[in-house]
């Protein structure tokens, strides 16, 4: 439903509101946790956001293998899919 | 002479302190709980009566540490302590401290570490009052709002692990991301132990030269407005920080000084 290019700027717009990251730092190969700090606890409000903007429940299983932007993506397009 | 007798009665007291505690968990959790699941009623029932429960065996437990004479302690403004929706937040200086918030907090929940599901004698105490386990974080965040939300008070040791003696303290963000999410009021206790009794990495055998004297004190509430409008993560890092004020000043002013009263700023000498 959403293509890879969708998600990635509802990303930017979620991490510029989360965190005051600038969008220009959103891309597919950025690290969450070494590039943006992202930490378990940001993680749970990370998550917490997909689950709202895709309108589905999703667990931190789901996002146990993500480690970069790109991997999230690829969470999220797989999840919307269901 | 005296100080020898004092030091091996405290050693035998404190051995017998660890006994009774962990057969109490092993009663509690094997007999007496179990037992109270036959009385008819609610989870939410069942859950009330375990931890009135729990909480009369901790003060009990208290006031028998005290008796046998290993620890001395003053606790000022449990009064206002265990409030619907309240995040009580406390140092964590020893290992026992928590037996006192317990104690004097009616129906209280707690984050406690995932090895307590492990260990024989505490296992099937947390279980039954429905504590909260810290081994995933995502679990952890959403169940504490949740039991906040329902008007439960929620002990949280926001250093995530016992205080390290002589050094700065450093907050995990997670009690403080909860309580912007969903915290009615937060209160925090601070705690003194004088001297360093049961700290992190210290035997149980390695008993202090004196008898422990332990001090709480009930702060003010910590004011949650003005921290609900930005988004949790920026929200919760702010408010963290404020945790770390506070705690500096209300453990600098040290044991001896007066309760902290809900008053206006203190007076100093020039004013």
């Amino acid at each position: 439903m959403q293509s890879p290019q969708q998600i990635l700027e509802m990303l930017r717009t979620a991490f510029a509101e989360l965190f005051e990251i600038d969008p220009t730092r959103i891309t597919p190969a950025t690290r969450l946790n070494e590039d943006l700090e992202i930490d378990s606890i940001d993680a749970v409000d990370l998550i917490d956001r997909v689950r709202r903007v895709i309108g589905r429940k999703v667990t931190p299983e789901d996002f146990r293998s993500v480690r970069t932007i790109g991997d999230l993506v690829q969470a999220i397009e797989r999840l919307s899919k269901g | 002479m005296t100080k020898t007798i004092s030091y091996c009665w405290r050693l035998c007291a404190t051995a017998l302190c660890f006994a009774v505690f962990g057969l109490a968990g092993l009663g509690l959790g094997l007999v007496v709980f179990p037992l109270m699941r036959l009385v008819p009623g609610s989870r939410a029932a069942h859950r009330r009566r375990v931890r009135a429960t729990f909480r009369m065996a901790m003060r009990a437990f208290v006031e028998f540490m005290r008796g046998v004479g290993v620890l001395t302690y003053e606790f000022h403004g449990s009064e206002r302590l265990g409030r619907p929706g309240q995040m009580v937040l406390a140092n964590h200086p020893s290992l026992i401290d928590v037996c006192f918030l317990f104690a004097f907090t009616p129906q209280a929940t707690c984050i406690v570490k995932n090895a307590l599901w492990r260990n024989p004698f505490t296992r099937w105490p947390v279980v039954a009052a429905g504590f909260v386990s810290n081994a995933s974080t995502f679990e952890m965040v959403e169940a504490t709002a949740a039991a906040l939300r329902e008007g439960q008070s929620v002990i949280i040791f926001p250093e995530g692990t016992r205080t390290t003696p002589g050094q700065a303290m450093q907050f995990h963000r997670g009690a403080a991301n909860i309580a912007v999410k969903a915290a009615v009021v937060v209160t925090p206790v601070f705690v003194h132990c004088d001297p360093t009794t049961l700290a992190k990495n210290m035997p149980w055998y390695r008993i202090p030269p004196r008898r422990v004297r332990f001090t709480f004190r009930v702060g003010t509430d910590i004011d949650l407005q003005g921290f609900r409008n930005a988004p949790p993560p920026i929200a919760s890092r702010a408010f963290n920080e404020r945790l770390l004020q506070v705690f500096a000043d209300g453990l600098w002013r040290g044991a001896d000084e007066a309760p902290v009263q809900e008053t206006g700023a203190s007076k100093g000498l020039i004013s």
